[in-house]
């Protein structure tokens, strides 16, 4: 019986491989009571723990399975589509819920991120899923963290009950426009997953109010809010498109994170998908230009020049190349804005630059004592004592300089 | 040239004792020698040695909070330095400049802050990696964890794991100290016996099938693995023992797959 549960966890956790996500933070903190006799496990505050790493450089958190591979779907792009040749498993709910507690009791992670196939229809599959999360809360006094992947038509009670157990709901839209998820994913509907996102948004902001006006605080409902993810590659959707769709899903459904997912061709693949993977570069480069959307002031026209982004130079770096005339732009007196936009200064070192120049004048000594990246600043800064060769930012292949080693095997032998 | 010595480790609450007593009589930092107990050689205890004594402390220092932080997470390095290097910080805040940690260019603050850092990722890596396993013990489910942290990280996280494991028995045994959990009550113990850790676990067999499977052999990037998850950890990660052959069975898939590729 046992060997069958094994089997049954390496089905449902290869299943769920493909889902970027393994983030368990920015859902506040939470612990038990003082007086709980009962009951496991907190959260830290914070971005989560990552509990260990796999060699494909990414971090375990969560324990992150599927509830059933079963599908009555047929996502092209998707492993447990319908069509699709692989093995099919089902975890009951107690297996899920022993299974998390388990695990978390050994300090393996941080919580449960469960995602499923569609068994049944769509609200079948959704109540299921809300029990798991019901019962690890009620039952057991669970404090870690749930990640609930909603099944985008369940009912809207169910989407609703989600929240209140879980610290994150998701959906994924896949593709980012209409005609793409026609092409590969029939069932699925734009509409909907956008209708889906902006309620559950709305209960969202509703249960964000401090208190209510009987003095009580409002149940908890998905503190850590929405993320989503976006397959790269598989349809023909330039980066551009991609980042649109981003910059509306986080302005107009106010999710917390987009995820990126490099497309990698999957055993028993359609054959409407293309055969060779995208390159992980730009599900990279992708992320550097979220990054400096929603941290860095830049707008979707200024890191992007035409329809892709630059493989060659992170969009920073990129931006920097194409504005040259901005820079080099002084320490000691630019504002935080422009300090930003400096290519190899992140957002904390620029607030401890701010922070240091209050007391004293920045000069050479102190960006060596900092530990910046001396070679990258060097043409685009000023301090006290240093002031960059002029000629340097106009001179001939200026950028080839920061290009990747690899790129300039090409030119050898 | 005053001596103190810190007979405990990390040697937090004597260190504040004695560097509280010598700021109320304005002994100067190079003025004093601190040093640790199980350093010290036999010969050096004459009559210099002064052990702190905390009834003469009786001064109230005004620290601010993010100092006193800083100087805990500090205290909890595991170089001999930490105390003469505290202490001079110290020394500085309370008689040249309240803020000097805010001196981010200062040297003494550079170092502090490196040794701060150092401690918080040790500490954090504990409550990553460290991995509990299950034992009946009268009759009751206890967790046992062994765990060698690089720095004096158990006192950093003791308050982690009551908080998250609060219901739970458990006992945590590092090389200097074992801290053991009844659900009410913290008991620390000294230099324990890692003998009583066992080697296997019921549950170790899931945790090990779930990390070989929720890998994607696709995307090897084994350098942001090891910049995450040193080696140095991996002897009490019982998962690591499959990545060798994940990396070299994750080559030949991908190699079956260009093959494949070009039989097309």
């Amino acid at each position: 019986m046992h060997d069958r549960l094994i089997q049954k966890l390496e089905i449902l956790s290869d299943a769920a491989k493909y889902d970027a996500s393994c983030a368990s933070g920015s859902a506040g903190k939470r612990q038990a009571g003082k007086t709980e006799k009962t009951g496991i496990g907190s959260l830290t505050g914070g971005s989560g723990i990552c509990h260990s790493f796999t060699p494909d450089g990414r971090c375990v958190s969560l324990l992150k399975i599927l509830m059933t591979n079963y599908c009555i779907y047929d996502c092209h792009y998707c492993i447990n589509r319908v069509s699709s040749n692989v093995q099919r498993a089902r975890f009951t709910v107690k297996e899920t819920v022993d299974l998390t507690l388990n695990f978390y009791k050994r300090n393996y992670i941080e919580g449960l991120f469960l995602s499923s196939g569609i068994v049944g229809s769509p609200d079948i599959t959704m109540e299921s899923m809300v029990r798991i999360a019901k019962s690890l809360r009620l039952d057991h006094g669970f404090k870690g963290y749930i990640h609930l992947k909603t099944i985008p038509n369940a009912s809207p009670e169910l989407q609703a009950e989600a929240g209140l157990y879980a610290d994150r709901l998701s959906i994924n839209v896949e593709m980012p426009t209409q005609s793409s998820l026609n092409k590969y994913a029939p069932e699925k509907d734009l509409g909907d997953i956008h209708g889906s996102m902006n309620a559950l948004k709305d209960k969202i902001a509703e249960h964000k109010v401090d208190k209510t006006y009987s003095g009580k605080r409002p149940p908890r409902f998905a503190p850590g809010g929405q993320s989503t993810q976006m397959i790269i590659g598989a349809d023909g959707s330039n980066d551009k498109t991609i980042l649109g769709t981003s910059v509306k899903l986080y302005n107009q459904q106010k999710l917390r994170r987009v995820y990126y997912s490099a497309f990698s061709p999957i055993p028993d693949a359609s054959e409407v998908l293309p055969l060779k993977p995208a390159p992980l570069i730009r599900e990279h480069r992708l992320y550097q230009a979220d990054w400096l959307l929603r941290f860095y002031g830049f707008g979707l026209d200024e890191i992007l020049q035409d329809d892709m982004l630059d493989m060659d130079y992170d969009p920073k770096l990129a931006w920097a190349l194409r504005n040259r005339h901005v820079f080099p732009i002084d320490l000691n007196k630019a504002d935080k804005q422009l300090l930003l936009r400096v290519p190899g200064l992140g957002a904390r070192t620029v607030q401890k630059i701010v922070s240091i120049r209050r007391n004293t004048k920045l000069n050479w000594i102190d960006l060596t004592k900092m530990r910046l990246p001396l070679k990258k600043l060097k043409p685009f800064i000023s301090v006290g004592d240093y002031f960059p060769d002029i000629h340097l930012l106009d001179s001939n292949n200026f950028e080839l300089q920061f290009k990747q080693p690899k790129q300039f095997e090409l030119f050898g032998a | 040239m005053k001596t103190i010595t810190i007979t405990s480790v990390p040697g937090f609450d004597e260190w504040r004792e004695g560097a509280r007593k010598c700021i109320a009589e304005r002994i100067p930092p190079e003025h004093i020698i601190w040093q640790s107990a199980h350093t010290v050689q036999d010969d050096l205890f004459g009559d210099s040695e002064e052990k702190c004594d905390s009834k003469n402390s009786q001064s109230k220092l005004s620290i601010p909070k993010p100092t006193l932080m800083l100087l805990k997470y500090a205290l909890c390095h595991n170089s001999e330095h930490r105390f003469a290097l505290c202490y001079r910080v110290l020394w500085r805040v309370v008689f040249e400049n309240k803020h000097l940690i805010q001196m981010k260019t200062d040297d003494d603050i550079i170092q502090l802050f490196a040794m701060a850092k150092a401690v918080k990722r040790d500490a954090y890596k504990m409550s990553a990696f460290l991995r509990f396993r299950e034992i009946n013990l009268e009759g009751q489910e206890h967790f046992v964890a062994w765990y060698e942290p690089e720095h004096f990280s158990l006192e950093i996280k003791l308050n982690f794991f009551q908080t998250r494991f609060k219901n739970m028995r458990w006992s945590i045994l590092t090389p200097y100290r074992a801290a053991h959990w009844d659900t009410q009550t913290l008991v620390l113990e000294d230099n324990p016996d890692s003998s009583v850790v066992p080697d296997d676990d019921r549950i170790e067999r899931y945790w090990l099938t779930y990390y070989a499977n929720i890998f994607n052999p696709a995307r090897i990037k084994t350098n942001a693995m090891l910049n995450q998850m040193p080696k140095k950890y991996w002897k009490n990660m019982p998962e690591t023992s499959l990545i060798d052959d994940m990396i070299k069975q994750s080559d030949a898939r991908a190699r079956k797959m260009i093959s494949d590729g070009n039989n097309h």
